[in-house]
């Protein structure tokens, strides 16, 4: 039976509530980076001051009845700017609060809910919060069939959940292999996904926004990979605190296509540049540079990474969402725009770029990142999540040894951190780096 | 038209061909083809010793060559952008006649004619050795990305895509493709002992000119590919299948899924009780 429109206020209701607490984490986030003149952290609070744009800007869709849309990464989010369509990460939370004091909890509640604790921790939250109707319910949802098994269990959920089910929901369908016909077809998906929204909701697409919409957003790509080759500079003029997470954020959900985000990506090339000339490290002494094959350990990132750097000299150089293998969208025709989407979105983006495969990104990945970026040692994570990488982790293990470079495989869960306590990371990392010779 | 007819004879002769040698034929219908057309095509031949290879070229080759990255600054000119156009592969054999030692070919503007420029870039290297097999293709493949060997020239780290720089300061030393081609080829028989012969060719006339390049270059990654599936699955890699339907009753690997849930438990305990020990000796104090 279809919901009615006074059980969806309801629900809106009740969705709003923890996600406009999450905007006022973020506004907290705001003054207090404010209130600190260096020109790096202020690079931070610009991409905190967004984030709550966007909390603001669905909030207001959601109270004033007008559509938005809930999505996921990789789904071509050129097309939503171009059909100025709102739209909100319905897996945010566990990236954008992991830091949150309620975190474990939720990972508690969502076990309590009969979750399995063996898929992906980030996933599973997405699907409590959802059955627990703490997401604002969408206009009509976006998912993703890739690149994990997770992912695509929350799917099958949501559109099974009592409330949500009456909510429209589209996924495009990827196909694994890396070639003209893969990009054709998932073209064609991506044509499919804009008729779908564009039969749920009221908006059309223009093509001629579309095209204005890519070109600013290549705009964006030219300079996160101008970024990206100088972060090979020795010392590393940045380590964990700024780079693949915040381009990421900026370019392919909070400011896709817009003057801001690339006038943000600007500063953030001149900031960086400025202190390449000036041989000018994220420490005084780096003595290891590390390639982190996988996000950040969001749910207890403060405990961690910094005892890196300060504990062993080691820095974060490149990271897997701070790799960047985008090429510019053609935008001579709306075909060619289609296909650059397609392509951009299926082999590019980071995580469904090696996820979903081919597998041997993994391996040829590596190997570009540690001769480009001059790397002493890769990390793979081995979040419990990602079991498409743990099945290629005998592939990893072998082209580092091609390579000579050490490799370690930790395994842990990068939001819940009692799978493997950072003091057991710690105690795991250090003689790894002992052992290696690195420390 | 020579090399087609000794591939007709290998075969003939039940010699094994390498995968790559019909390519090899094409790349020189290829050059042969823009000299008819009566594009700019400029060759240069050096003495392929190692030793010898890295005579005249005005920057360091080798490791850590190149000191830092180039800035935007810093740039004298730009190859490959992927707007201008770029194609970039490689192909060997195991039979180094069908190389000529030592040849860089040039077609289109050299870089000291190109300040400011960005040119479409295309680069195809040719290796050669008698022991090369299909299992030295991803090593060959990986040397063309020299990351910092040749100072001021520095290969963007984007994933197939050859985009480079030029600094202004290797092209007042008079860095141009022949040196490039020198380089490249001192740092391949440095490297990888197993090459023997190399040619290189280089160009940057027009975009145009890098469509046949590609198709070939398309067809190329595919045949690598395919044999690095066969590698990796002759290594014992191969995809795991669930062939039970899901049914994780019936999986004779549950017992290893049944023990880490268990362990999370114990560890959520532990966690807790830790936790809640913290708590009383923070109060008491």
């Amino acid at each position: 039976m279809a919901i009615d429109k006074a059980t969806r206020q309801q629900m809106m209701v009740k969705g709003l509530e923890r996600y406009k607490q999450e905007r006022e984490y973020f506004n907290f986030i705001t003054n207090l980076l404010a209130a600190d003149p260096n020109e790096e952290i202020q690079l931070s609070k610009e991409v905190t001051e967004i984030t709550v744009a966007r909390y603001d800007e669905i909030i207001r869709c959601a109270e004033e009845d007008k559509p938005f849309i809930g999505g996921y990464f990789c789904a071509a989010p050129e097309v939503y700017a171009a059909m100025d369509l709102p739209w909100y990460l319905i897996m945010q939370t566990p990236f954008l609060a992991a830091s949150a004091p309620y975190l474990l909890e939720d990972v508690d509640a969502a076990e309590a809910m009969g979750l399995g604790t063996d898929w992906c921790t980030a996933c599973r939250l997405s699907l409590y919060y959802i059955e627990a109707g703490l997401s604002p319910p969408p206009t009509c949802m976006i998912g993703l069939l890739h690149p994990c098994d997770a992912a695509t269990m929350l799917h099958q959920a949501v559109v099974r959940n009592d409330k949500w089910r009456d909510i429209p929901m589209f996924c495009t369908d990827p196909p694994y292999l890396e070639d003209q016909r893969g990009i054709d077809y998932f073209a064609g998906e991506l044509r499919r996904m804009v008729t779908f929204l564009e039969e749920h909701t009221d908006r059309k697409l223009d093509i001629d926004r579309l095209r204005e919409i890519i070109i600013e957003s290549n705009k964006q790509y030219e300079l996160w990979l101008e970024y990206a080759q100088l972060r090979r500079a020795k010392p590393c003029p940045q380590g964990w605190g700024m780079g693949g997470g915040q381009c990421f954020a900026v370019s392919q959900i909070f400011q896709v296509g817009q003057p801001r985000g690339t006038e943000w990506f600007r500063k953030l090339v001149d900031i960086t540049e400025r202190k390449v000339k000036a041989k000018q490290g994220i420490i005084a002494n780096e003595r290891i540079r590390y390639f982190w094959f996988d996000l950040l350990p969001f749910g207890w990132v403060f405990e961690f990474m910094p005892w890196l750097e300060e504990e062993w000299g080691a820095v974060l150089v490149m990271d897997m969402f701070g790799y960047t293998p985008y090429e510019p969208v053609d935008t001579r025709n709306e075909d060619t725009m289609f296909k650059g989407l397609a392509k951009r979105n299926l082999y590019q983006s980071p995580m469904v770029r090696q996820a979903r495969g081919i597998a041997d990104y993994f391996a040829s990945d590596i190997a570009r990142v540690v001769k480009d970026y001059d790397i002493d040692c890769v990390i793979w994570p081995g979040h419990m999540g990602h079991k498409d990488g743990s099945a290629s982790v005998g592939i990893m293990r072998e082209i580092c040894q091609q390579l000579k470079v050490p490799y370690i495989h930790i395994g842990l869960d990068l939001f819940d951190r009692r799978y493997t306590s950072p003091e057991e990371c710690k105690d795991k990392i250090g003689k790894f780096f002992s052992a290696m010779g690195l420390g | 038209m020579l090399s087609g007819w000794f591939l007709h004879f290998r075969t003939l002769l039940s010699c094994p061909v390498s995968i790559f040698d019909s390519y090899i034929a094409k790349i020189t219908e290829y050059v042969n083809k823009m000299k008819a057309d009566g594009q700019l095509v400029r060759e240069y031949r050096c003495k392929p010793e190692i030793r010898e290879l890295l005579e005249g070229v005005p920057v360091r080759t080798g490791p850590a060559a190149n000191q830092g990255i180039i800035l935007r600054g810093d740039t004298f000119m730009e190859l490959g952008n992927p707007e201008a156009g770029a194609c970039a592969f490689l192909v060997w054999t195991d039979n180094p006649s069908l190389v000529s030692d030592g040849r860089i070919t040039l077609i289109g503007p050299d870089i000291p004619e190109s300040p400011g420029a960005s040119l479409p870039f295309g680069q195809v290297l040719i290796v050669a050795g008698p022991s090369l097999t299909s299992q030295d293709h991803r090593s060959l493949e990986n040397a063309q990305y020299i990351g910092g060997h040749i100072e001021g020239y520095m290969i963007r780290s984007v994933p197939q895509q050859m985009w480079s720089r030029v600094s202004k300061e290797a092209a007042a030393k008079g860095f141009r493709f022949e040196s490039l081609g020198r380089a490249l080829m001192s740092i391949y028989k440095t490297q990888i002992p197993s090459v023997s012969t190399m040619e290189t060719l280089f160009i940057t006339s027009s975009k145009g000119h890098l469509e046949p390049l590609e198709d070939m270059a398309i067809q190329v990654r595919q045949v690598f590919m395919k044999t690095l599936t066969e590698e990796w699955k002759a290594k014992g890699f191969d995809v795991y299948e669930c062939s039970l339907g899901w049914d994780c009753q019936s999986c004779p690997d549950q017992v290893v899924c049944d023990d880490i849930k268990e362990i999370i438990d114990i560890k959520k305990v532990a966690f807790q009780e830790n936790r809640d020990e913290n708590e009383i000796s923070h109060k008491d104090s």
